[in-house]
């Protein structure tokens, strides 16, 4: 009984966040806060559904799942990452260097500043020999 | 077997030039010449048993459902036409090795010389009419090849074309001929064609055939009015005229002739058509022949002429006559070989072939006078040579030879032909080699080393013995082929005097003295000869050809004109078309299966498909946009099989979908990124319409195939009955893949990895310089880049799922035999988990640590595969039947092993090969644009966050 209504409780917890995370997306006014909300709420929420899903497997079933486990490492793997490269994209295209807060270091934004990756002319190991332009 | 080797041995051996050529030209020769010698020995192993008068037969069945089966029989006459062919080319090696200079590529030489001479082996061996036409098309190919081996020159590019067009056309011709002789007799096979002379002869049939088959055999045996390619053939380097018009392609003709002498000669049709050509070809040819400055035209015409003797006699439908021209076939070989090489030696020395400015070479070139002496006297037909026994045989023949009721055409119009003969043999080797010395050849010349005068010497040897003791050196040769190709016992008798009694001699006589006087006053009759006009073959040929050629490049424009559109177009209209024809003409019921209730989920995964579909009509434009809605239709797509239970259809659909979309953006990045406006309304509308019909078509089909039970039992039933019981796995799709359809896939994985190296060498061309080339070089960002390329979330996140990511494919295969994965699905799950390293890391940087050749990768897919077929046949049962048992090691449970495994792992590695190849291809353009190479995983590495370096401070200040 107890298990079911933590079971139901986690279910409900979890469309509520998702409600509102899908609610966040259409209501908030731009991009970057928009952003928040599916990366965040909407974590909380599916994560809910799978911890319910394997609480019920768990008691009711009598097995250990672990494919939800899987889910959610999965989920918060993609998730963080998805959420940096559309933010990354955004400030691309849309933003400049005054928009943007100061970053505190001495670096700028990684996203504006021009690469200093160390980078060589030539590269050692790919199957095509080193070419002169003028070799043709 | 052996036979068939026999046949397939200058196959094999044309792959040997190529490698040995790298061993130096010696080498390179040698292996060809053994090679031949090999398949020689081989041919002079059965012949003890064909002059006993046995047949010796080899059958494998290849396609019996179309009576093509690869049957080979060894007569007679294949053993006299494999003969020369393999020994002349066995003295053409050895002559061209001398021959080519340094600066022609030898390797491509040899291998052109013995895709021919296998060619023509299969001819004179295939026991199968429709191999034979096999066989014969090959030999207008390969010969195609070797007239046309000089590249560099235009008449040898045209002479090679023009030999193609008429012997290839002519080829065309024999196959319906063919086609009708295999259809009165009831089979392919020669040996059972052979035996129903009777019913061919009645059959209605007949004529067309006969005139079919003979057109074929005319146009290779260049008789009137198809003579005019083989003089112009000689634009090839001399070994090759050598070899193809004293024994071996021109001959191919007669063989043919005389293969099908037993079915149909000795009818009136035969005669006339046969024996008139021959007799109009050896007369015109011969007069045109004396004519010739060329030397090597003068003998390809004498060349001409002799093939028309030979067919004359054949037509004559005697079994004197067929004897005769066996004989002659032999003698011809070993003089006209001799002759075209000595030509090509004073050609090689003198720097031309020009008799007008050749003369008095007997001082300067003994040895080549001296066999171009013994072979031109046996080509005039003069005592004691050989050539004089075969020409007296064939005076004598056309002697009692009636012609529509005339008594006298057929000898006067022989010795005419004869007369002409010794004239022009005479002038080629008066007005080469006897007179004066010069002073003004065009190169002082002398005779050459022995390898280039062996093989011409010892051909003029076996002229001379032929000659002196015919019956002991080729009469039983003789006899053999002739029994074969008359089905009689034969027995020759060749004798140099018949007495003064006998026509031929006067005949003889003379054409010997008119042709001597016919030399005598040679200038005079140039003179007039040049100031006649004459028709110009080549211009005939090249005013017959152009328009035919403007005209088939007019339909091809109209019909491939390269755009995709107009194909799909044409493709659409008339498969729908079609549809609605068969729709509309058959009766049709409404189907009998109930429709299932929509439901909800695959309602809105339907509506997804529809809107991103239309969608992506409405954006086409926009390819980025483009290429996401792609992915969508992939996904809803791959939803769509999980839900009609097909999970490794699903599982293949999104790697496939996942792949693909990486490597297209990866494309795009060196693509314009919106579409331009192409079409008009007008069009748009044309193709909307065709579009939508096409698919309602689409959509109609599948819906009456939906609503009704399958007409047949479905093969579905057997493969999920057998799949474990004969595939040793559960998952039928999987088994389908590497057993019961195991050949398609080894197919299909041949294929992708052909797809694969073709982007690499299509990268490789634009690299290499070009438009395209300097367009990359030129390239400059059509958008801002990003500051960090390397993410060093995305770095860390893929590393860390690169080895779950490895696990998952390799337990994709594994479980691929009784579950849902297999070979190709966890190809395609590695190879996106590698991707993901080279876009998160960069291609420099990841491909320093990986030490595979994505070229091996798919090499060794293929050959793991084919391993696997062939293991197989160790097994006694056919390609690819796989095997499997079960295997305890402790302390895992029993597990079974299945050598379907083993054929998945050589799928697994052509996949993962070809997309990794796609992706370094990608990259290698990157490079060319400009793309930096990085050494760091990461732009951004939080290691390097202290006091900062110059060019990075000046930039924080600009802000």
């Amino acid at each position: 009984m107890i298990a079911e209504i933590l079971i139901s409780a986690l279910l409900v917890m979890a469309g509520i966040f998702g409600l509102v995370g899908s609610f966040g997306l259409l209501k908030l006014p731009d991009l970057m806060t928009r952003l928040h909300a599916p990366t965040k709420a909407t974590t909380v929420g599916v994560g809910g559904v799978l911890i319910a899903s394997m609480a019920y497997f768990l008691i009711f079933e009598g097995k250990l799942s672990w494919h939800e486990l899987l889910i959610t490492l999965f989920l918060l793997l993609t998730a963080p990452i998805t959420a940096n490269f559309i933010a990354k994209a955004h400030i691309h295209r849309e933003m400049t260097a005054r928009d943007l807060p100061v970053t505190g270091t001495e670096r700028d934004w990684a996203t504006l500043m021009p690469s200093d990756e160390p980078v060589q002319p030539v590269m050692n190991r790919v199957d095509e020999p080193p070419r002169q332009v003028s070799d043709h | 077997m052996s036979l068939a080797l026999i046949a397939a041995l200058p196959f094999l051996g044309a792959l040997l030039p190529g490698l040995m050529i790298r061993a130096g030209r010696n080498a390179c020769a040698m292996t060809t010449g053994f090679v031949t010698a090999l398949a020689l020995l081989m041919l002079g192993l059965h012949a003890p048993a064909v002059l006993r008068g046995e047949v010796i037969q080899t059958r494998i069945e290849w396609l019996p459902g179309l009576g093509l089966n690869a049957n080979f029989f060894l007569d007679g006459l294949g053993l006299l036409f494999a003969g020369l062919i393999l020994g002349i080319g066995l003295l053409i090696i050895l002559y061209a090795r001398f021959y080519l200079s340094k600066s022609d590529p030898m390797g491509q030489f040899y291998t052109y010389l013995m895709l021919f001479q296998g060619a023509m082996v299969g001819i004179v061996l295939s026991d199968n009419i429709l191999l034979l036409l096999v066989f014969w098309e090959l030999t207008s190919l390969s010969s195609f090849l070797l007239i046309g081996y000089w590249k560099h020159l235009p008449e040898g590019r045209q002479g090679a074309r023009m030999a193609l067009t008429v012997t290839g056309a002519g080829g065309l011709a024999m196959i319906a001929g063919m086609l009708i002789l295999g259809n009165i007799a009831g089979s392919y096979d020669l040996t059972v064609i052979l035996q129903n002379k009777e019913a061919i002869q009645a059959s209605e049939w007949y004529l067309p055939a006969l005139i079919l088959i003979l057109l074929g055999a005319f146009t290779k045996s260049a008789q009137f009015p198809f003579h005019f390619w083989l003089p112009h053939a000689m634009a090839a380097p001399t070994p090759v005229s050598a070899y193809l018009h004293s024994a071996t392609m021109v001959k191919a003709g007669l063989f043919l002739m005389a293969r099908m002498w037993p079915v149909l000669a000795g009818t009136p049709e035969w005669f006339y058509i046969v024996a008139t050509t021959g007799l109009v070809t050896m007369v015109l040819a011969a007069k045109i022949a004396l004519f010739k400055d060329d030397l090597k035209a003068l003998l390809a015409f004498s060349t001409v002429s002799h093939l028309g003797l030979i067919t004359m006699l054949l037509g004559f439908g005697t079994k004197a006559a067929a004897t005769v021209a066996m004989f002659h076939i032999i003698n011809h070989a070993t003089f006209k070989a001799a002759l075209f090489m000595s030509a090509g030696i004073v050609d090689h020395e003198a720097h031309t072939r020009d008799i007008k400015r050749l003369g008095g070479l007997r001082h300067l070139m003994p040895v080549t006078f001296a066999i171009a002496l013994i072979a031109s006297l046996s080509m005039a037909g003069i005592p004691p040579l050989n050539g004089f026994l075969s020409k007296e045989m064939m005076l004598e023949e056309t002697a009692h030879t009636v012609w529509a009721g005339s008594h006298w055409l057929m000898p006067v119009l022989a010795t005419l032909g004869a007369l002409f003969s010794v004239a022009y043999s005479f002038r080629f080797l008066a007005h080469t080699f006897l007179g004066p010395v010069r002073d003004d050849y065009p190169h002082k010349p002398h005779d050459p080393g022995f390898g280039m005068w062996a093989a011409p010497a010892l051909l003029a040897a076996l002229v001379v013995i032929i000659g002196l003791v015919p019956m002991t050196a080729a009469g039983w040769l003789v006899d053999a082929a002739a029994g074969a190709v008359t089905g009689e016992p034969v027995a020759a008798k060749i004798k140099h005097w018949h007495g003064l009694g006998s026509p031929a001699l006067w005949m003889s006589v003379l054409a010997v003295g008119g042709g001597l006087m016919l030399l005598a006053s040679h200038a005079r009759l140039d003179a007039i000869w040049n100031a006649t006009p004459r028709p110009e073959a080549k211009r005939i040929f090249d005013g017959i050809v152009e328009p035919l050629a403007a005209l088939a490049r007019r339909v091809t424009a109209i019909s491939h004109d390269g755009s995709l559109t107009r194909y799909l177009a044409i493709a659409t209209v008339t498969i729908t078309a079609l549809g609605y024809y068969a729709w509309a003409t058959a009766d049709h019921g409404t189907g009998t299966r109930a429709l299932t209730p929509i439901q909800t989920v695959p309602a809105i995964g339907w509506f997804l498909l529809v809107v991103s579909s239309l969608a992506l009509v409405a954006f086409h434009r926009n390819r980025l946009l483009t290429l996401v809605l792609v992915g969508v239709i992939g996904l809803m797509v791959s939803v769509g099989f999980a839900y009609m239970s097909a999970p490794d259809l699903a599982l293949t659909q999104i790697s496939v979908e996942v792949a693909t979309v990486i490597l297209l953006l990866l494309a795009l990045n060196f693509l314009p990124k919106t579409t331009p406006v192409e079409s008009s309304g007008g069009r748009k509308l044309r193709d909307g319409l065709i579009a939508a019909f096409g698919g309602t078509g689409v959509g109609v089909l599948i819906y009456a195939l939906m609503t009704r039970d399958f007409a047949f039992p479905s093969i579905a039933e057997y493969h999920l009955a057998n799949s474990y019981k004969e595939g040793g796995g559960t998952n039928v799709v999987n088994v389908i893949l590497v057993d019961f359809r195991g050949y398609d896939t080894f197919g299909e994985i041949t294929v992708l990895g052909i797809g694969a190296i073709v982007i690499y060498a299509l990268t490789e061309a634009l690299l290499r310089g070009g438009p395209a080339n300097d367009r990359l070089l030129a390239w400059s960002p059509d958008q801002r880049r990003a500051g960090d390329r390397h993410p060093l979330m995305l770095v860390v996140a893929t590393r860390l799922m690169l080895p779950v990511a490895l696990i998952v494919g390799v337990y994709i295969f594994l479980r691929g035999h009784n579950m849902p994965g297999g070979g190709f699905i966890a190809g395609l799950v590695v190879a996106i988990a590698l991707v993901m390293q080279y876009m998160a890391s960069g291609f420099a940087w990841t491909q320093a640590r990986q030490k595979i050749d994505y070229h091996a990768l798919i090499g060794a897919g293929v050959l793991i595969a084919a391993a696997t077929g062939i293991g197989a046949w160790f097994n006694g049962v056919p390609f690819l039947t796989s095997d499997f048992g079960y295997v305890n090691i402790w302390p895992l449970e029993e597990f079974e092993l299945a050598t379907a495994a083993l054929f998945d792992l050589g799928v697994f590695l052509t996949v993962l090969g070809a997309v990794m190849l796609a992706l370094a291809s990608l990259s290698r353009i990157a490079i060319r644009a400009g793309e930096t190479i990085n050494v760091d995983a990461f732009d951004i590495h939080p290691e390097n966050d202290g006091p900062r370096t110059e060019p990075a401070t000046t930039t924080t200040e600009a802000r």
